[in-house]
Formats: structure tokens, C-alpha cells, sequence
């Protein structure tokens, strides 16, 4: 028997509730709390970082930081453009960036991206993890 | 109802959700305030709602996200423009979806509880649904091209957001049924039209004068 308007509907209420109760639950337990940077399966604090790579502006946007290119250089990355690079957030968002958008990005101190030919989606705050695939 | 009284229904409630999201929508954001999720759980779907219940005619909520996805390409800040126009629009064809069975005159939502459900239901959809397609559009308008891998990572971030946009959904939706007697019928042509043009222009005018005021400066 086909259930009723006035129980679906309550009823799906309910599941989107549920869904969204039990995301946030996930979410929050699995939030990564870290102050360091994992850059192709190495681990550097946020100082080492600004350390080895070398700073870049972006007068226009009003970002400074440093070069996103040069750190992945550092961290030893070999043949740069064979690559893709999904940056990660604490918060589980990621985008996936190609070598050219590498070299338009910076990485500010409070551990955001910025890349002066992307949009703002790819301002990933809190970056934990540069993956190299 | 006449077809051009339902077209200027639909232009002033649309150019109104296209204002509230080029205008408003920064100004919440910059208040600290969650902007995605006051716009769509207020002005979406409080403006689509209102729709529905003064026309009572499918099919608006369609156009109206048409005409403030429309509104939005004329405001080209904050991120892939593009993407935010057609997020715009898919609520609105969300909110059609999640209503088509439903009967214009509301008989099923005579209680507080179906009202308040389908509030929730409908802000979550569209919440969700216009995050999701924005997650697609944007890397493959910013041609560094789309990873699916990206969106499922980022799936519990999304459903989370979402709740507090269903809550606030089930509180607008109740609302905006204080309008259920109010005829728009009784209201005279020669009111409703030059009203609905002076708003309309009103809105369009404001948003592509705050373009050209940022692009300017």
C-alpha cells in the first residue's frame, strides 16, 4: 500500500535530519587538528615551510605568502608536470590543481591557498595535506 | 490568471532573489554570518514559497531562478559567476520537483507539522543540490577539470552544512503561509504593474550599479 502524503512527507523530514545530525557528527569527529603539512607523504610545520620556499605576492588580491611552486619543488618532487596536486583541508575539502595553476599559487601563513587564475573555490583553508598523484 | 500578470510575478519575485544574492548575500558574508545558507533557506525559498502561494501556478519558481541566475552574471565577483547563475537556477528547479506533486490550493499542509516538513525537505534539496552542482561547474569551468573524488571527500561537509539550512528552511516556510489570503488577484492592474516594474528595474539597476562601483574603484 502506498504510503500517504502525511506520513511521507514527516518521514523524509525526519531522514534529512538524520542525515544531516549524522554528517555533522562525522564531520566533527573526524576533523583533522594539526599544525603541520603533509607535502607528498612528508610532514613540515608550518615554519619549516616558510623556511625553505621563497615568499610571492599578489598585489591585486591582497595575499602574500609563499610560492606554492617552489615548495613543492623543495619537498623534492620529481618531472613537476607529470603531476596533478590535490590540496586537502582540515575540513575534508580538496581541490585538484594542475603545474601551471602550482605556479600562480601562493600558501599565506595561516595555511590558506590562493591561485591568481582560479577562482575562489580554491581557497583552501587550513591545507593539512599536498597530495602528488 | 492572466499570462502577463504571472510574467511580472515571476520578473519582480526573481529580480528580488537575484538582488538578495548579489547584495545582500555579500553583505551577510562579510558579517561573519553563513551566506549560502541565509539565502537559500530565507530568500530562495521564502521568495519561491511566497510565489507559490500568491500565483499558485507551477512553473514560476523555475523562472524565477532563471531570472536571478540571470541578475547574477551581472555582479562577476566572488568566484566562478558562471556556476553561481546556474546553482541559482537549479534551486529553483529543485523547488519545483520537491512541490510538483503537491496541490495548489495546499490541502496536505494544513497542519504545522506537514508545513514545517516540507520546509525542511525543500531548504536541505536545494541547499545541498545547488552546493553540489557548484562543485561540479567550478573546476570544470576553471578548467583544471572535475574530480569526483574531490566531491565525495567533501559529501559530509556538504550534508552537514545542509542542516542548518533545513532548520532554518522549516521555520521560513511556515511563515510565509501567513500570505494564504491574501489574493493577488484583487490587486488592481494599474497598481500591480507599475509596482512590479519599478521594483524589478529597481533591483537591476542596483546590482549592475554595485559592478560597476567595484570595478571602478
Amino acid at each position: 500500500m502506498l504510503m500517504g502524503k502525511e506520513k511521507l512527507i514527516p518521514l523524509a523530514a525526519m531522514i534529512v535530519i538524520l542525515i544531516g545530525a549524522g554528517a555533522s557528527a562525522y564531520v566533527y569527529t573526524t576533523q583533522t587538528a594539526t599544525d603541520n603539512i603533509t607535502i607528498n607523504g612528508q610532514q613540515y610545520t608550518i615554519d619549516q615551510i616558510f623556511n625553505i620556499a621563497e615568499s610571492r605576492t599578489f598585489d591585486l588580491l591582497n595575499f602574500s605568502g609563499i610560492a606554492l611552486d617552489d615548495l613543492v619543488i623543495k619537498t623534492g618532487v620529481g618531472c613537476l608536470e607529470c603531476h596533478e596536486y590535490t590540496i586537502i583541508g582540515d575540513d575534508g575539502y580538496q581541490k585538484t590543481v594542475t603545474w601551471e595553476n602550482i605556479k600562480k599559487g601562493l600558501l599565506t601563513k595561516d595555511g590558506m591557498t590562493v591561485f591568481s587564475d582560479l577562482p575562489k573555490a580554491y581557497r583552501i583553508k587550513n591545507v593539512v595535506k599536498i597530495e602528488v598523484i | 490568471m492572466e499570462k502577463m500578470k504571472l510574467f511580472a510575478g515571476i520578473i519582480v519575485l526573481g529580480s528580488l532573489w537575484g538582488f538578495a544574492e548579489c547584495i545582500i548575500g555579500p553583505a551577510i558574508g562579510d558579517a561573519g554570518l553563513p551566506s549560502g545558507t541565509i539565502m537559500t533557506s530565507v530568500f530562495a525559498i521564502g521568495l519561491m514559497m511566497m510565489s507559490r502561494i500568491l500565483f499558485k501556478q507551477r512553473g514560476m519558481q523555475l523562472g524565477m531562478g532563471l531570472v536571478a541566475g540571470s541578475l547574477r552574471l551581472f555582479n562577476p565577483f566572488g568566484g566562478c559567476v558562471v556556476c553561481s547563475a546556474i546553482a541559482i537556477a537549479a534551486e529553483g528547479l529543485i523547488f519545483e520537483i520537491i512541490w510538483y506533486k503537491m496541490s495548489l490550493d495546499f490541502r496536505e499542509l494544513k497542519t504545522i507539522t506537514m508545513k514545517l516538513s516540507m520546509g525542511i525537505v525543500t531548504a536541505y534539496s536545494c541547499y545541498v543540490g545547488g552546493y553540489i552542482i557548484t562543485q561540479i561547474l567550478t573546476p570544470m569551468v576553471a578548467s583544471t577539470g572535475f574530480y569526483v573524488e574531490n566531491l565525495i571527500a567533501f559529501m559530509p561537509q556538504i550534508l552537514a552544512r545542509g542542516l542548518l539550512a533545513a532548520i532554518v528552511g522549516g521555520i521560513t516556510i511556515p511563515s510565509i503561509f501567513v500570505l494564504k489570503n491574501f489574493n493577488i488577484n484583487n490587486v488592481k492592474d494599474r497598481v500591480y504593474y507599475p509596482t512590479t516594474a519599478a521594483i524589478s528595474l529597481l533591483c537591476w539597476v542596483a546590482v549592475i550599479t554595485n559592478a560597476i562601483f567595484i570595478i571602478g574603484t
